[in-house]
């Protein structure tokens, strides 16, 4: 650096230096109020469900990553409950749920009449 | 009562973790303190706003003792501006967005008549008039050029002339290298000396 720029800059520290030195008291008093209100938060224990927050976040995204890759090929998985929802809605269904007490007493039969022949 | 919380607490700092955090907080407000002022003016002079300044400088402080209060004193200056700096560039970037809108909305013009007593007091230093006013008038014309000057190199300048920090702790606070802090802080130089004349060589 040149002797000029050497000069150039030691006059701006120093005007810089004057102006921070005749900062006003309410402007210094703001400051005070903020540095307190840093140094609190740092005496402010982190609450127990707040450090696992990130955890729980990833293990989140993970799940769902997993989910969507694997794609329809499990798609057996949610077709079960639709196979029960399609056999209770048919015809025949209704028909057997009506006879129930029917069918039930045929089926008491047969293990009787089985250990009859038997 | 009174008396168990008493000794609950004593006991509490007593334990070598509690005096380990006693003696960090008070590094941390021994360090905060020392810096706030310049980090103001250097905010304020980024952003030509006071308020805005300290509302930059609270967050940089809030997040240096939220996230890097556990790391050795001798990196809190650097990382501090350059939480600053980062905040710094987030408000330049929202009110290159404000300004657009508010091309549309013309904003209200603010009131004059809101007179602080306070910042009018006299100077505690003790300068005379005309020692302040030479003051100001030189800072006024430092500060619009540094202002005017692309923002790298103004970080670059500000951090290495009024904070004083060397080139390594420059190049951490900036986030880029030793030698990009070497090109901008000299290409400020020779603008700002192109800039401010000959009265102030």
């Amino acid at each position: 650096m040149s002797k000029t720029d050497e000069q150039l800059t030691r006059k701006a520290k120093d005007a810089f230096d004057a102006s921070v030195d005749s900062l006003d008291a309410a402007t210094l008093s703001r400051l005070n109020r903020g540095r307190q209100a840093a140094l609190a938060e740092a005496a402010r224990p982190i609450t127990q469900w707040l450090r696992w927050m990130p955890v729980t976040g990833i293990a989140a995204a993970v799940l769902m990553a997993v989910i969507m890759l694997r794609g329809p090929g499990d798609i057996d998985v949610i077709s079960a409950p639709a196979t029960d929802l399609e056999i209770l809605l048919s015809e025949e269904s209704i028909e057997m749920l009506e006879d129930l007490e029917f069918y039930s007493w045929l089926a008491t039969q047969e293990l009787d009449g089985a250990g009859d022949f038997g | 009562m009174t008396a168990g919380v008493a000794v609950f607490a004593l006991s509490c700092s007593a334990t070598p973790t509690g005096a380990r955090t006693l003696q960090k907080e008070q590094q941390l407000d021994h360090f905060l303190a020392e810096v706030e002022r310049r980090a103001l003016r250097i905010a304020e002079i980024a952003v030509r706003d006071r308020d805005e300044a300290l509302d930059l400088v609270q967050d940089a402080m809030i997040k240096l003792v939220r996230n890097y209060s556990g790391r050795g004193t001798d990196e809190w200056t650097p990382l501090f501006y350059r939480i600053l700096q980062n905040g710094v560039r987030d408000w330049h970037r929202r009110q290159a967005v404000r300004n657009r809108v508010m091309v549309w909305f013309q904003k209200a013009k603010p009131d004059d008549n809101d007179y602080d007593v306070i910042a009018a007091a006299a100077d505690p230093m003790g300068r005379s008039p005309d020692e302040e006013l030479q003051n100001s008038e030189a800072m006024q014309d430092i500060e619009l050029a540094v202002h005017e000057l692309p923002s790298r190199q103004r970080e670059a300048f500000m951090l290495r002339t009024f904070e004083g920090l060397d080139v390594a702790g420059t190049a951490v606070a900036m986030g880029c290298s030793e030698g990009s802090v070497k090109t901008h802080y000299s290409r400020a130089v020779h603008a700002l000396r192109d800039k401010l004349g000959e009265h102030w060589q």
